[in-house]
């Protein structure tokens, strides 16, 4: 427990069980949410990386609950995100829906065929239950390539809200931030009630939670299908921002991308799919801009440079685990203990 | 199915087999000894099939000579490989949950591939010609050399492994670790070093998967893929069972062949066509055997306790 701010109390129990529970938990949120509606101005051109950071923060809330609470590992959460952006792509090309309907619509669906992965959880655990994700997300794969993808892209419709039609980077991300917030306010008051403590009761030993009475399948396939339907939405969105969709974009890569954000970011904490997207993709951005300098400089380093973020990611997810395994969350709860009592430290 | 198409799946799938068995049999043991499910082994394979390919290139010596300098520098640097994994990464992370280990491995093989890919580039590399690369009949059946080269090298590596673990003082403490490790331990055997054995010899049973592959396809980086059918392998014949292990390989790589290839060349839907659905049967193979039988054919049924 950090030290709290002297003379903030909570005085009645509606703010105990309050999500913020005292005021400079409050005015922190409200200056995050300040930040963030301001960021288009702050960042200027910038702004894909938030969006970005957007889309791949909401899949990863799901990949946080599955595996950080639940203790469900996944290998194959880019599967689910493409069940949700071949949903899209069909409802809005096929069907002619619109974005606001294809939008849940991806998540059900994704929803539903993590309930049927999530399925066999209960008699396969641990290594063979991500062995079997990982069979999942090839066999996904093939099966986009086969059918509705090809080896070439989907072209996705541009969303249009209302009469609006959303263009641009600005507008996207307007219609980002929502869904952003809700999925992260969705999860935190999940995590509190008794789905959370019952997911993290399967987590820490799952026959003794059954002993106590929480029915193992349900919990175990609702975490399935929970985490499918972030994905599905995160998806989604991806494909109505990128425009274009191809088996390529929900490769294993991505999947493990998924894995390395929650494990930056810190598994059992509801900041950490955020910040470790946000981490994952900055870096990503960081090394596809310095490399190319870098080749400029040493020719000789021409052809490493393909396989930096490769080298970069897999070094720092082993230096995290061995150090740090709370991950960036963890640190920065450290940092701000470090500071509560800074500079009398004893 | 003609009867020729089936017997021909059945001689090549039983010499790709063999070579997934080789490939698998460094993952039961691993996983037995260690009980880290290794998912860097398909980049260990590539290590072996890479840097063999590079010694033998780059040695000024008569080819033959080169090739077999090669394979014991590989072999050498194999097992240092797997010495400094140990060392550096999976000391420091023992006793950890399960999602760790899984997740440290994938970075390792992000990382082992990262250098490989750096070092030597995306295209595929091929092994001078070691080998002549004819084809031999077996009655009306026929099979290139080199498939019939790495079935016998494979074979001669599984007896070679079967005879260390069963007689060798280093492969009873193996075996006596795999069994009961607090045990073991306590009756001196000492765990760390059981640990860094059990990775070099997986690292040498992958770099000797990789240089047979790479002798019969060449190598590229796509070749770690064959990590993951090896992995089928396992799941199929018992995570923690070695003969499982060789079994489950030779099991594979005739479905693989014989059903993958039949469904690849025969089977057409009107609107979309099935190929490649060769390389997706390991991933099926796994998923069926998860549902009917999850510790496979031989390996030990887990029973948890509370």
């Amino acid at each position: 427990m950090s030290v709290r701010p002297a003379g903030d109390f909570k005085t009645s129990y509606a703010r105990d069980m309050a999500l913020l529970d005292i005021r400079f938990h409050r005015a922190g949120f409200g200056l995050l949410l300040l930040v963030l509606g301001l960021a288009p101005l702050l960042l200027g051109r910038y702004l894909f990386l938030l969006n970005a950071i957007g889309i791949f923060a909401v899949g990863a809330i799901g990949v946080s609950l599955l595996t950080g609470f639940a203790g469900q590992i996944s290998l194959g959460h880019a599967a689910f995100m493409a069940v949700g952006a071949y949903t899209s792509w069909l409802a809005t090309t096929r069907f002619g829906l619109p974005f606001l309907v294809a939008l849940p619509l991806s998540g059900v669906a994704a929803f539903v065929v993590g309930a049927v992965v999530g399925l066999p959880s209960l008699r396969i655990k641990g290594l063979y239950l991500a062995i079997a994700t990982l069979a999942f997300q090839f066999i996904t794969e093939y099966v986009i390539i086969h059918t509705v993808g090809g080896s070439g892209g989907n072209v996705v419709p541009a969303p249009r809200v209302g009469g609006l039609q959303i263009r641009g980077e600005t507008q996207f991300y307007f219609l980002l931030l929502p869904v952003w917030l809700i999925g992260g306010i969705f999860a935190a008051n999940l995590i509190r009630g008794r789905v959370g403590l019952a997911l993290m009761a399967v987590r820490d030993r799952d026959y003794a939670a059954q002993v106590l009475g929480i029915n193992l399948l349900y919990y175990k396939v609702l975490a399935f299908a929970l985490a499918a339907f972030y994905a599905g939405i995160a998806g989604s969105l991806f494909a109505h921002y990128n425009r274009v969709i191809s088996s390529e974009h929900f490769s294993i890569i991505t999947s493990i991308d998924y894995i390395a954000m929650i494990v930056i970011g810190g598994l059992t904490s509801l900041w950490g799919p955020h910040l470790g997207a946000a981490f994952v993709i900055l870096l990503s951005q960081v090394l596809k801009i310095v490399t190319p300098a870098v080749v400029a400089l040493v020719p000789a380093f021409g052809k490493a440079a393909t396989s930096v973020r490769e080298i970069a990611f897999g070094a720092m997810l082993i230096g995290l685990l061995i150090w740090e395994p709370g991950g960036l969350a963890m640190l920065l709860r450290k940092f701000k203990r470090y500071l509560d009592l800074w500079p009398f430290t004893y | 199915m003609s009867l020729q198409f089936a017997l021909e799946g059945v001689v090549i799938g039983l010499a790709v087999g063999s070579i997934y068995a080789l490939i698998a049999l460094g993952f039961a043991l691993l996983y037995k000894s260690t009980k880290i499910l290794n998912l860097a082994h398909g980049e260990l394979v590539l290590f072996g099939g890479y840097l063999a390919i590079a010694l033998t290139r780059s040695l000024p010596l008569p080819l033959l000579l080169a090739f077999l300098l090669a394979i014991i520098g590989t072999l050498a640097a194999a097992a240092l490989l797997g010495f400094a994994i140990e060392r550096t990464i999976m000391r420091p992370l023992f006793g950890q949950p399960a999602l760790s280990v899984i997740i440290v491995t994938l970075a390792l093989g992000y990382i082992v591939r990262g250098v490989m890919v750096g070092v030597w580039g995306g295209d595929t590399r091929q092994f001078p010609p070691v080998l002549p690369a004819d084809v031999i009949h077996l009655g009306s059946l026929t099979m290139p050399r080199v498939g019939l080269v790495s079935a016998l090298v494979a074979l001669a590596l599984l007896v070679l492994f079967s005879l260390f673990f069963r007689y060798s003082l280093w492969g009873i403490a193996m075996r006596a670790a795999a069994n009961e490790q607090l045990t073991a331990s306590t009756l001196g055997v000492s765990l760390t070093r059981v640990f860094a054995y059990a990775w070099a010899f997986a690292a040498i049973a992958g770099s000797v998967g990789g240089i047979l592959l790479g002798l019969w396809l060449g190598v590229n980086f796509a070749l770690n893929f064959v990590g993951l059918k090896a992995l089928a392998a396992v799941i199929l014949g018992g995570l923690d069972s070695i003969p499982g292990a060789i079994l489950g390989g030779l099991i594979l790589g005739v479905v693989e062949n014989v059903i993958g290839g039949y469904i690849d060349a025969n089977v057409r839907f009107p609107g979309f066509s099935l190929y490649g659905f060769k390389e997706i049967t390991p991933f099926l193979v796994i998923l069926i055997v998860l549902m009917i039988r999850p510790y496979g054919l031989f390996g030990t049924e887990h029973v948890e306790r509370l």
